[in-house]
């Protein structure tokens, strides 16, 4: 319940004023709900008693038909006022806490990053964010609207007819609604969890079955997966039947309490009318206002079956939730070469330092290959000269200025790092090369794709409006590799650091894409981990790596 | 012409339910009109307790009530029960279709898995509220309005003027606003799937958008984005809560000048609008409670109307998607004893069409243990070559003939139980390692050392048990790689299919693989793999080159 509040304060305080007329609005349309029921009610036996006193000349009836009518369109006008406000300002609240978890995530250290499964944060950005909805729609503002109304009804009635009465049929709603309300959220918090658990990991298998489905296939494994699948799924059928169960009693329980206090407003209000302490129109307001007010106990069973899925998800949004991100200022650019100096390196699990006291210098304009075999650290090298991970010893230094003294912005400025499985984005080549600089013109973009011999290839298929599948799909590993670098190049970094640049490229194109960044980029610093004879060439010394 | 084709498709969905839903109607109508006795003790009490002449004590009214409303709630409840497991039966069964449709797809899943699992999950999980009230509501608007007319016109022809008047304007009005909302909801729909498509596509590439120093504008889009979706969601919305607000406004008129003409009529001060003698006060309030039941109906059918018009939508993309299933994958994908014969491979007239152009392959018959390198520039059919090989894709022309058999759906999966298969993106289930490579099966210590592993299990947490990332994150590319080489040679395949094997690999990291592969080889198993790698090449005994896009043998 902590995290619901949590996250209802971002919320309302995202959306204050909106969410506050919201709320008004609701009072307002179950008052007027419950003031049209009981006048009418009134108006009619009122009419009726003059009618059969041989009053009715006297009676004044355009005072409450005109109310009648003021309370219809009021009503209406009225609900449709607080829907659409408050579904405005819950969707806007929804939106700045989706953006502000993406950026937590986008803060998150480098290594955090490498193991996100991207399935599981969308589960967890789209499907909590969403259930969050309820948070401000399905139970703060029924709940809060519901007991306002109740207090506001009792005054009239114990006003208008009698205290007794009116006290006692408030606590029938109130009562019976709590009761429901908190033996029912007991109830359903763990099939509610479980459900959606289930649903989470039914989301996650669907995305990961549709990804790895050749691979199945081939193997025999399709038909014995689905089943999986369809497993989770009946697990979690069972739960929601179970869910729809205590639904379905919360429900007859609601409508029991709405009986009860009807019951109970025809029994004592018509005791009372029998012994004339009030008319037969005053038992009638409370008859018909008790009749009208099952209206607040509606939106409990909607509010009972989400609670437990918006308690969840209230959880893990918060657990994530970032508190403050530091700013992140550009930065001055630090210039001059590239230095490591004494740089020692262990795996946290191994005591063995993959990298002990290694020194390297890469002048602007000169290209430098790391070689060696797998395993053996060039990655780790790239990664902590492209400041991501941390040396147990040594420095890092971009010219005179050591790494950690620098913003992340500072240094992207300075320095590309191209990983081994640089992603692309679904969108257009040119989306796909603007995420390395805004700005970039088509003649620049060209001029990168020439480089990287992608021109001639995607010139035919559209060029820069090339569309793009998810991840990039649509180029063939070795055309999306050289678009990775293209992108690169349009950074015009002063430090170039390439991890394997030319996988999956051919013999011929690969020399070419070396000699293209290297024309490209003539005053760039270019360290790459190379395996390939073609990288290789294409540098001006070689740093053989060995095994410690 | 649009709506029948949705009409069509949304009646398919539901025909698992069919049965389970019509009773549930029936019950939910049973309970509905126990509110007509409800009401009449209501009349009476009021009606009793203005003339003085109360029949019984209103304690036994309220009882009444109360046992009424008792009973109304448990078959109520009763009905709901039934819709719910209808409504259950028909999700289950779709979403177990939808599964096995794009699963078995042979050509790129459309809007990718995200666009998929949110069809799978919220898209169809949104039928419920459709199958569950749609069909009740619909029942209760061809019985109960027509029933409180009648009850109406027999009291009073002004009332029942008044609800005859009001009542049909709603459905007139219900249908033009269906037809707008309906539209509207299919485009949230899109949209909803487009962004969170968007979304994992720019959470996968996080890491690489960061390192481009790209986070604020990608953060930025991705704003855009939700806004639109929200001004979207807004559209629907505000249709819908317009119409309901306009069918609650006729309501709200109905009931207004029913209780103004019946107060008026009981104080004397209209003569007109009964059958001559003038309306009593049980019927006066009797007609009043009866009121706004009449509009009740027809405003729940509205509501389910828009519940209809998102299911419409839904069984639409359902449709859309089974017509556009184009290529299937031959065969099932389930385990079948491997097809008797020696793993002879021969490719007569293939080709396949590519963007648009047609690529065609050489004819070629490859004996039992041969080892080929398929060369060629990026873009000139290798990995389709594959593919077609393992009856992932099928030929434009052309055939295949495996083992003396032509390849087709029923020697596909028979075929495939021979084969050893290395994608060129390594992709690992969220389970572990041990899973990833035996598929339930131990994987064999020996396997896990030939295929280079033994030292990479020894630095991973939990060895074989750890659970990795969708694209091996936790092991590098040549381990990746090494677990791919694992898996098939755990499979003992008669024939290798190895998408550039050694790509992302060092010279020292490609040898194991290499190594590992050609041992298989010496075993006897058929090595087809595609590659630029020139030590790759030197090491098959053949090499089919393929010319490229648009290039003729």
């Amino acid at each position: 319940m902590k995290a619901v509040l949590h996250i209802l304060g971002l919320m309302v305080r995202d959306q204050r004023t909106a969410m506050i007329r919201g709320a008004a609005l609701s009072v307002l349309v179950l008052l007027m709900g419950a003031a049209l029921l009981g006048l009418s009610g009134w108006f009619i036996t009122a009419a009726a008693a003059a009618g059969m006193a041989g009053a009715g000349r006297v009676f004044d009836v355009f005072r409450p038909s005109a109310m009648v009518r003021f309370l219809a369109l009021g009503r209406t006008a009225a609900r449709y006022g607080e829907r659409l406000l408050t579904h405005d300002a819950t969707l806007r609240a929804l939106t700045s806490l989706r953006v502000r978890l993406l950026r937590g995530f986008a803060a998150q250290p480098w290594e955090a990053l490498q193991t996100l499964r991207a399935a599981q944060v969308l589960n967890r950005i789209t499907a909590d964010v969403d259930a969050l909805d309820g948070i401000s729609l399905r139970l703060t503002l029924p709940l809060m609207a519901g007991v306002i109304t109740h207090l506001t009804v009792m005054v009239v009635i114990g006003w208008l007819v009698d205290w007794w009465l009116a006290v006692i049929l408030t606590a029938i709603f109130l009562v019976g609604a709590a009761l429901v309300l908190v033996l029912g959220i007991r109830a359903a918090t763990d099939p509610s969890r479980q459900a959606e658990e289930q649903a989470q990991i039914l989301r996650s298998a669907t995305v990961d079955l549709i990804q790895a489905r050749r691979d199945l296939v081939v193997y025999g494994q399709l038909p014995c997966h689905l089943d999986q699948l369809t497993q989770t799924q009946v697990r979690r059928n069972d739960h929601l039947r179970q869910l729809d169960r205590i639904e379905r009693r919360a429900g007859v329980s609601l409508s029991l309490t709405a009986g009860i206090a009807v019951a109970f407003a025809m029994t004592f209000g018509g005791l009372l009318a029998q012994s004339g302490l009030i008319t037969p129109a005053a038992a009638a307001i409370s008859v018909f206002a008790a009749l009208a007010l099952f209206e607040t106990l509606i939106p409990l069973r909607r509010a009972l079956s989400d609670t437990g899925r918006i308690v969840q998800a209230a959880r893990r949004v918060t657990a994530v939730l970032p508190g403050r991100i530091p700013d992140d200022p550009a930065g001055p650019v630090p210039m001059g070469p590239l230095r490591l100096t004494g740089v020692t390196f262990r795996r946290a699990a191994t005591a063995q330092p993959i990298l002990s006291d290694f020194s390297l210098t890469v002048a602007a304009g000169e290209t430098v290959a790391l070689t060696g075999p797998s395993g053996v650290g060039k990655s780790t090298l790239l990664q902590i000269a492209a400041g991501l991970i941390a040396p147990d010893a040594g420095q890092v230094m971009v010219g005179d200025c050591p790494l950690p003294g620098l913003s992340q912005r500072g240094l992207r400025g300075v320095l590309t790092y191209v990983p081994q499985r640089a992603a692309l984005v679904q969108g257009s080549i040119a989306e796909n090369l603007r995420l390395a600089d805004p700005k970039a013109t088509a003649k620049q973009m060209r001029q990168a794709l020439i480089a990287c011999q992608l021109w001639h290839v995607v010139e035919p298929r559209g060029g820069l409006d090339l569309l793009l599948g998810p991840g990039g799909s649509g180029l063939s590993g070795g055309e999306g590799r050289r678009l990775v670098l293209a992108r690169a190049l349009l950074r015009c970094p002063a430090i170039l650091l390439l991890d394997e640049p030319t996988e999956g490229v051919d013999s011929a194109t690969a020399i070419r894409v070396m000699q293209g960044m290297r024309t490209h980029l003539p005053q760039t610093a270019i360290l790459l981990a190379a395996h390939r004879p073609e990288e290789r060439a294409a540098a001006d010394r070689e740093i053989h790596l060995t095994r410690s | 012409m649009h709506m029948q084709t949705g009409k069509t498709a949304l009646a398919n969905v539901l025909s698992a339910g069919q049965a389970g839903i019509r009773t549930g109607a029936v019950l939910g109508l049973f309970a509905s009109l126990i509110w007509f006795a409800q009401a009449a003790l209501i009349a009476t009490l009021l009606a009793g307790l203005l003339a003085g002449d109360l029949p019984v004590s209103p304690l036994f009214l309220g009882g009444g009530y109360l046992g009424l409303a008792g009973l109304r709630a448990l078959i109520a409840s009763s009905a709901e029960k039934k819709l719910f497991n209808a409504a259950e039966r028909v999700v289950t069964e779709t979403r177990r279709r939808l599964w096995v449709q794009e699963t078995r797809r042979a050509d790129a899943v459309q809007g990718g898995p995200g666009a998929i699992a949110a069809l799978a999950q919220e898209k169809l999980d949104a039928l419920i509220p459709y199958l569950t009230r749609y069909a009740p509501a619909q029942m209760r608007v061809r019985v109960i309005p027509l029933l409180i007319l009648t009850i109406a016109f027999w009291h009073s022809w002004a009332v029942g003027l008044v609800l005859l008047m009001a009542g049909p304007l709603i459905p007139v009005f219900m249908a033009l606003v269906g037809w707008a909302a309906q539209q509207a909801s299919e485009r949230q729909m899109v949209e909803i799937g487009q962004l969170n498509d968007l979304l994992v596509d720019r959470l996968a590439a996080l890491s690489d958008i960061r390192l481009l120093d790209a986070t604020q504008p990608a953060i930025a889009g991705f704003e855009n984005a939700s806004h639109a979706l929200r001004h979207r969601t807004m559209a629907v919305l505000r249709i819908a809560f317009l119409s309901s607000t306009v069918l609650e406004l006729f309501s709200a008129i109905g009931v207004a000048m029913v209780a103004v003409w019946v107060g008026f009529a009981l104080l004397g001060e209209v003569s007109w609008g009964t059958w001559g003698s003038p309306v009593t006060p049980w019927a006066g309030i009797y007609l009043l409670l009866l009121a706004p039941e009449f509009f009740q109906p027809l405003r729940d059918l509205a509501a389910a109307w828009h519940d209809r018009a998102g299911a419409l939508a839904v069984a639409q993309e359902l449709a859309q998607r089974e017509q556009g299933a184009g290529q299937v994958i031959l065969g099932t994908g389930a385990v079948q004893p491997r097809l008797v014969g020696s793993a002879e491979i021969a490719m007569t007239d293939l080709s396949v069409l590519r963007n648009g152009q047609n690529l065609r392959y050489p004819d070629i018959t490859l004996p039992a243990g041969a080892t080929v390198a398929v060369t060629g520039p990026s873009g000139a059919g290798k990995t389709t070559l594959l593919r077609l090989l393992a009856g992932l894709e099928r030929p434009a022309t052309g055939q295949i003939s495996v083992a003396g058999q032509i390849l087709t759906d029923d020697t596909a999966d028979g075929w495939r139980a021979g084969l050893g298969w290395m994608p060129q993106q390594p992709h690992f289930l969220n389970q572990t390692l041990a899973q990833n490579i035996g598929f339930g099966q131990v994987p064999e210590a020996d396997i896990l050392k030939r295929a280079g592993l033994g030292s990479v299990l020894a630095t991973l947490p939990q060895g074989l048990n750890t659970v990795l990332g969708e694209t091996g994150a936790g092991l590098s590319g040549g381990e990746a790689r090494r677990a791919m080489l694992a898996r098939a040679m755990q499979a003992h395949p008669l024939v290798l299919l190895a998408d550039e094997p050694t790509s992302d690999l060092d010279a020292e990291t490609a040898e194991t693989v290499m190594q590992g592969m050609l041992e298989l080889a010496a075993t006897g198993c058929t090595l087809i793999v595609a590659t630029h790698d020139p030590a790759l090449i030197a090491r098959m005994a053949y090499r089919i080159d393929l010319p490229g896009a648009g290039g003729e043998l």
